[in-house]
């Protein structure tokens, strides 16, 4: 029985966090949602430096060939600063679908450019007014041609390249689903708002823009399974990344609550405080495990694996919202400004809530996944 | 980092060849020795009677002489010098066969290990054996009507009278003190400014004029409690376990020896989860299957999510303790989430059943008042073994560091 991180994991967190912490942690995405594009690019040429670029790249495209687990460390201390940006949706998403479903064109192409840190990926799914589901795919790319308009695409206007989920064959099933690899410069990208400032949407929009089949990812029609292989791979991911803001809400709250005094006692010897607190421990700690079983389960094929991963995401996206919202009661006041960090803690909570697919059809995968 | 083989993970949930095969032995002895009907659920039990401890006490016995009764005991007391993992697997096995409840819980799991820790090598000859075989069973003489949570604010006094100690007082929610021989009695034995202190722990006689025992019927009708009445009672100096007016450093030593912590609650817990599940399967409302309701299977779903996430969390500590060789304060943790979300688990069986979720006893319909019972016994785990709040504050001040709460 060894259920722990290992201590070369371990030292590895160490030195992504002392990285973040010399660029001030959040600083980086208050930066960024003011419109500084140049403190992430630095912060994350930064990280490629430090090899998390590499990690789980196969070692003759110049990665390290690690597994899912070996990025849980950093995926948590990127979560601890809500560092924007597209490191998730490249390394935990394309990069396990370009090494299990790319052309050997296609992975010399792109994989050493990922792990030295020069291309980052995004991912336009979701249309006007659909859902994540297989009917909500319409975007056309019939005969060659690209035709129509997706939303919501994360960070789009800093990725180089955009895996557009399209609709080869007409209709509202799985089949006849593609994933197209397509240059986001060949694409009209329009900001968005969102709630998070600190990831940036936007909406992409083809008119006849031209592809060829060495852009497609898999084969044709097949892309909707391809897509959920590697939704696992992210979901673990993206599980992780959750628990390391997780972490720093809890211990953002536990430090005010041993510092802010009212009625000549800190707040943290009340036990509405500090069993609220404890609370929002417990929710980490549950979500920690289950994101750590989950990166086990996807590294190892384990026969609960659509389940445990699920599970994790569900439990961390949940837990994230409800600390985010402890947190910002537990500061009073404070905590309601702009100044402190508990509104970007909010705000990122929604971004990831229903992100790459609704918390509802995760329900039902995993129930599904367990024979129910 | 790069000098591992590809594909190799650096966790491990496997059980070694040697602890699988210490499953199977144990496994084997079961089916071997559970009484008839036991694994069918033939056996008749009809708990709060004579029979039935009389059956707790032969079931004790039969433990004692396959060698079961007390596996993380030394081998040299009677034990088997069980590792940590032999210990979960031990847990597992019990819980998946629903074995007897153990009658000597507090002699095997607590009284022991302290006397082997720090009892003498009389009290050691005196008792252990006895605790084995289950011709002693012991309880626990710790919360008094004014002392729940606050274990320290004990009023149980004991008076040095010549040779003897004259004990006055009264104890409350006695577990087994109905059928104990013996009881692990906390008294004060001085005042000092630190109510801690002027402690002292007896191994006391409950076999006496000056105790007299009165039964508590519990929520669930069950007759698990009692209310311990000390009237002059009598102990000596050989019958005190640790030093006199030294009694809270025995009471820590004694907690310290939950080594494996809650873990047969985690796997009990993890077993009533597939339970629910398969009656949600099996029960059908107009002829529909309960799993095909969109409320219950995201109600189920919570749970299952809880449920991974108790034992994976139970598993993470665990790592831990292997790793340093003793528990940690995170045992407190594992002790409210498990005791918490079982109360909530069958809150649940309760609710799925909908109206026939009131049906009790002899007049239930699903598993012969199975979840009924199980769901009113469930409110006394998040107040027995500390309650919630005050596990609570052990871990806002041990693990987060918070303040100390007020009034301490």
């Amino acid at each position: 029985m060894d259920f722990s991180l290992s201590e070369e994991q371990e030292m590895f967190r160490n030195y992504v966090r002392k990285y973040l912490n010399d660029l001030e942690q959040t600083k980086i995405a208050r930066n960024y949602l003011e419109g500084n594009d140049v403190a992430l690019k630095s912060a994350m040429d930064g990280l490629a430096e430090l090899g998390c670029m590499s990690l789980n790249i196969e070692e003759q495209y110049g990665g390290m060939a690690l597994a899912a687990l070996d990025l849980v460390p950093i995926y948590e201390e990127i979560g601890a600063v809500l560092l924007p940006g597209l490191l998730l949706e490249t390394l935990s998403l394309v990069v396990p679908l370009l090494q299990k479903y790319g052309t050997k064109e296609q992975q010399e192409k792109h994989l050493p450019k990922i792990a030295a840190g020069q291309e980052t990926w995004t991912i336009a799914w979701l249309e006007s007014n659909s859902s994540y589901r297989p009917a909500g795919v319409q975007f056309n790319a019939e005969n060659g041609l690209l035709n129509g308009k997706k939303i919501l695409v994360p960070d789009a206007a800093i990725a180089d390249y955009t895996l557009v989920v399209a609709r080869t064959t007409a209709g509202r099933e799985i089949a006849g689903i593609t994933l197209i690899i397509v240059p986001t410069s060949e694409l009209s990208v329009q900001p968005q708002l969102n709630i998070d400032a600190t990831r940036k949407s936007a909406a992409l929009v083809a008119t006849a823009i031209p592809y060829d089949t060495t852009q497609i990812l898999g084969t044709m029609d097949t892309g909707w399974g391809i897509l959920q292989e590697g939704l696992l791979a992210f979901n673990a991911a993206l599980s992780s990344t959750i628990v390391g803001s997780l972490d720093k809400l809890v211990a953002m709250v536990t430090e005010y609550a041993n510092i802010r005094e009212q009625f000549g006692q800190p707040i943290g010897r009340f036990q509405a405080i500090k069993h609220r607190i404890v609370d929002m421990k417990m929710e980490l700690e549950t979500a920690r495990s289950l994101s750590h079983y989950a990166n086990w389960a996807y590294d190892t094929h384990a026969p609960d694996r659509v389940e445990a991963i699920a599970s994790a995401r569900i439990y961390a996206t949940e837990a994230f919202n409800k600390l985010a919202d402890h947190s910002v009661q537990i500061h009073g006041g404070i905590g309601f400004t702009e100044e402190l960090d508990c509104h970007l803690f909010v705000k990122r909570a929604r971004f990831y809530e229903n992100y790459l697919g609704s918390t509802e059809q995760y329900y039902e995968q995993a129930a599904t996944a367990l024979g129910w | 980092m790069g000098t591992r083989i590809k594909g190799e993970t650096t966790m491990d949930f496997a059980f070694s060849a040697k602890e699988e095969a210490f499953r199977t032995e144990l496994r084997t002895w079961l089916e071997n020795n559970l009484p008839q009907g036991w694994l069918d659920g033939t056996f008749p039990l009809v708990k709060d009677t004579k029979d039935y401890e009389l059956f707790l006490r032969q079931w004790q016995n039969q433990l004692y002489e396959g060698g079961w009764a007390a596996i993380a005991w030394p081998k040299k007391y009677g034990g088997r010098d069980a590792t940590l993992m032999e210990e979960i697997v031990y847990h597992q096995e019990m819980v998946r066969v629903n074995a007897p409840a153990l009658v000597n819980y507090v002699g095997i799991h607590m009284v022991g290990p302290t006397l082997i820790h720090i009892g003498t090598e009389e009290q050691r000859a005196r008792y252990l054996k006895k605790i084995l075989t289950g011709e002693e069973v012991w309880c626990q003489g710790y919360s008094e009507p004014n002392a729940g949570s606050d274990v320290a604010a004990i009023q149980t006094a004991a008076v040095k009278d010549g040779e003897q100690w004259v004990i006055n007082g009264q104890k409350v929610w006695t577990s087994f003190g109905h059928m104990a021989d013996k009881c692990f009695l906390v008294t004060r034995t001085a005042k000092f400014e630190k109510k801690h202190k002027g402690i002292t722990c007896f191994l006391a006689d409950m076999h006496q004029e000056g105790v007299e025992v009165v039964p508590i019927i519990s929520m669930d009708g069950h007759h698990d409690f009692n209310e311990v009445y000390l009237n002059d009672a009598k102990a000596t100096d050989a019958e005190i376990i640790g030093e006199v007016d030294e009694g809270w450093r025995v009471i820590i030593a004694l907690l310290m020896h939950e080594r494996t912590g809650i873990g047969a609650q985690v796997f009990t817990l993890e077993q009533q989860f597939n339970e629910l599940v398969d009656l949600a399967r099996q029960a059908t409302e107009d002829g529909e299957s309960l799993l095909t309701k969109q409320a219950v299977r995201k109600s189920l779903m919570d749970l299952y999510m809880k449920t991974r996430g108790s034992l994976l969390n139970y598993y993470r500590n665990l790592t831990k303790s292997l790793k340093t060789g003793q528990p940690g304060a995170e045992g407190s943790m594992d002790k409210l989430l498990v005791s918490e979300l079982t109360k909530q688990l069958l809150a649940q069986s309760i609710s799925i059943q909908g109206h026939q979720g009131l049906l009790w006893k002899d007049d239930a319909v699903v598993g012969k008042s199975y979840w009924q019972d199980n769901y009113l016994y469930s409110f006394g785990q998040t107040i027995g073994g500390g309650t919630s709040e005050i596990q609570k504050n052990t871990i806002a001040e041990r693990i987060l560091g918070l303040p100390k709460d007020m009034g301490r």
